[in-house]
């Protein structure tokens, strides 16, 4: 039924003026996984995003989305397969929850009333990032983590089968993290979404993400599940930060801490 | 819900009660339901279109600073961003100054060369805006300040130079219909409400928008265009209503905000209601500067921040939770 993979990049690489920002990338990422995009700042994960959503085409190489060259989908097409949860937006204007959520159907229509479908996929989606209450509020009023719920609603309603977030869980408490991740982690588990979220937490990846992509310089450094990507050798590599690993339990062997940089 | 059936409701009984006192009032009462042929005359070439001309000046000057506000992201945004006032100056200040003659026999030189100098403005403003590549939304806004503020010091020797003239410069800074005619009407009849209903087809992509523009190319928002449409629009709205009415300050940046203030930010009702209420709202301040000083009358710019700001200022005041 599904297309052998939700996105295949071949040899995919990208720049301006002469500098490559990404160098040479292939990946396929499988349907209904959550994919930890990790690297240190600069090193292309936010362009390697707007490659994956087509809003910048590469200089070479093919991104394929769900079996279709991602450059011959008409945009509406491809939001209504592809969505993209951005680091929170200060808003200007005060839009309610509700309002917020309904611009996900955009490219289902979007332009007089409301269809049935859409207030479906509206409610739809405030239930599955559990925001259902938050309904009514202004959205300047929420607070970081209510906000985060909100904009993933907003891409859920766009009933995207692939789900790409630009760091998530910034500016984010302990606990907003946790069920923030718990709900992606949902999606894909029980409605085979695929999410592709930037996460700076090699501990949070290792607890929710089924594989990382390591990048830096524009360079793939590592790409498979999680459990054997992620270790102290190629975090020291990719981050340069000295980790000790400590054994875990269950099916997540390993926790990292890191350690004091100035003890020797 | 509620809320908004009532507004639906008031919209029409609203822009009718409106129109029978604006068409009602002035020097000469008229009685709508006993009229002479005076009356008539009065009615139907003097009044009538200078009521339309009002509701719509003020509905496009209101929609233009929706419109800005919303594509910059920006509350301060004004219909006169982009540099158009001071265009539209220019060409009155240089029709007054040097009693040039109107090139189009039924407009009144002031307007015709103020509709020049906006569209001159504009063109320069998109000229310096543009790059290789498309046009960037906060270039062409800077390039707008920096011709605005060109212009206007062209303005500035222009009312060095004015003598005479400058009580009608000054008149034309301040704004009013006392030279309305069915010729600008029909012009504005033709033009403003177009734009507006394009306007309001757009409205979810500019609500898209609010979110950032990769939130809404990744929803299949063709940023670019859109960015372009709405600046052309309220550019040109601004351009229309100047022409006919001279710079009436206020309405632009104010009656955007009382709308949201009172029906939220979504653009799909907040531009219908902030063009009807605008055009109300200028339909009853010119009313009233025909009247409190009759048969003298007031620029109708004065009377729209004596009465717009106080109303403005309770709003906030009472609504200050819900800014964000």
């Amino acid at each position: 039924m599904e297309a052998t993979h939700a996105l295949d990049v071949r040899n995919v690489s990208f720049g301006y003026n002469g500098g490559l920002l990404l160098n040479n990338l292939s990946f396929a990422i499988a349907a209904g996984e959550l994919i930890a995009l990790i690297g240190p700042n600069g090193s292309g994960k936010t362009t390697l995003l707007k490659i994956l959503l087509g809003l910048l085409a590469p200089n070479s190489g093919t991104v394929t989305l769900r079996g279709q060259s991602l450059s011959s989908y008409q945009p509406r097409e491809r939001a209504k397969t592809i969505a993209y949860v951005s680091q929170q937006p200060a808003l200007s204007f005060p839009l309610t929850v509700c309002e917020l959520v309904s611009l996900g159907r955009y490219p289902h229509g979007g332009r007089g009333r409301q269809s049935a479908a859409d207030t479906v996929a509206i409610t739809d989606a405030l239930e599955r990032s559990a925001a259902s209450d938050l309904r009514d509020r202004r959205f300047n009023t929420l607070s970081g983590g209510e906000k985060q719920k909100v904009l993933i609603a907003r891409a859920l309603a766009q009933s995207a089968r692939v789900l790409l977030l630009d760091e998530p869980t910034l500016h984010l408490d302990l606990k907003f993290q946790l069920q923030i991740l718990a709900a992606l982690k949902r999606l894909c588990v029980d409605e085979r979404i695929t999410v592709i979220t930037v996460l700076h937490d090699v501990n949070l990846a290792s607890l929710f993400a089924d594989q990382a992509l390591l990048l830096s310089g524009g360079a793939l450094r590592g790409f498979g599940p999680v459990t054997e990507v992620v270790n102290e050798a190629s975090i020291k590599a990719l981050l340069d930060v000295d980790l000790t690993a400590i054994a875990g339990t269950d099916s997540r062997p390993r926790y990292f801490v890191p350690r004091d940089p100035f003890s020797k | 819900m509620n809320r908004q059936r009532l507004h639906v409701w008031l919209i029409p009984a609203c822009i009718l009660a409106v129109v029978v006192i604006g068409l009602s009032i002035g020097p000469v009462p008229i009685s709508l339901f006993a009229m002479s042929a005076t009356d008539k005359e009065i009615l139907f070439n003097l009044r009538l279109p200078r009521v339309l001309s009002a509701f719509l000046v003020g509905g496009g000057l209101a929609l233009a600073g929706a419109i800005f506000q919303g594509l910059f992201r920006n509350p301060i945004a004004d219909s006169y961003l982009l540099g158009v006032s001071s265009g539209a100056s220019l060409g009155a200040a240089a029709a007054i100054v040097f009693k040039l003659a109107s090139p189009l026999a039924n407009f009144a030189a002031v307007s015709v060369f103020a509709f020049g100098g906006s569209l001159g403005a504009l063109a320069l403003v998109f000229y310096f805006g543009h790059r290789q590549g498309g046009f960037s939304i906060f270039r062409l806004l800077l390039s707008g300040l920096g011709v605005g503020l060109f212009l206007s010091s062209l303005v500035a020797i222009f009312m060095l130079m004015a003598g005479e003239e400058l009580k009608a410069l000054i008149f034309f800074f301040l704004g009013g219909f006392s030279s309305s005619s069915w010729d600008t009407t029909w012009v504005s009849l033709a033009c403003i409400p177009l734009a507006a209903l394009i306007s309001c087809y757009f409205a979810p992509e500019l609500n898209l928008l609010l979110l950032g523009e990769e939130t809404a190319r990744s929803s299949g928002v063709r940023t670019g265009r859109i960015q372009l449409l709405y600046a052309v629009l309220a550019a040109l709205l601004t351009s229309i209503s100047v022409s006919v009415a001279g710079l009436i300050g206020f309405i632009g940046l104010i009656v955007p905000h009382m709308i949201r203030l009172c029906f939220g930010a979504d653009h799909r009702t907040l531009f219908p209601l902030t063009f009807f209420s605008g055009g109300i709202f200028l339909v009853l301040c010119d009313a009233a500067a025909r009247t409190v000083m009759a048969p003298a009358e007031l620029p109708v710019g004065i009377v729209t921040s004596l009465v717009g700001v106080p109303i403005f200022l309770y709003l906030i005041r009472n609504e200050a939770g819900d800014l964000g």
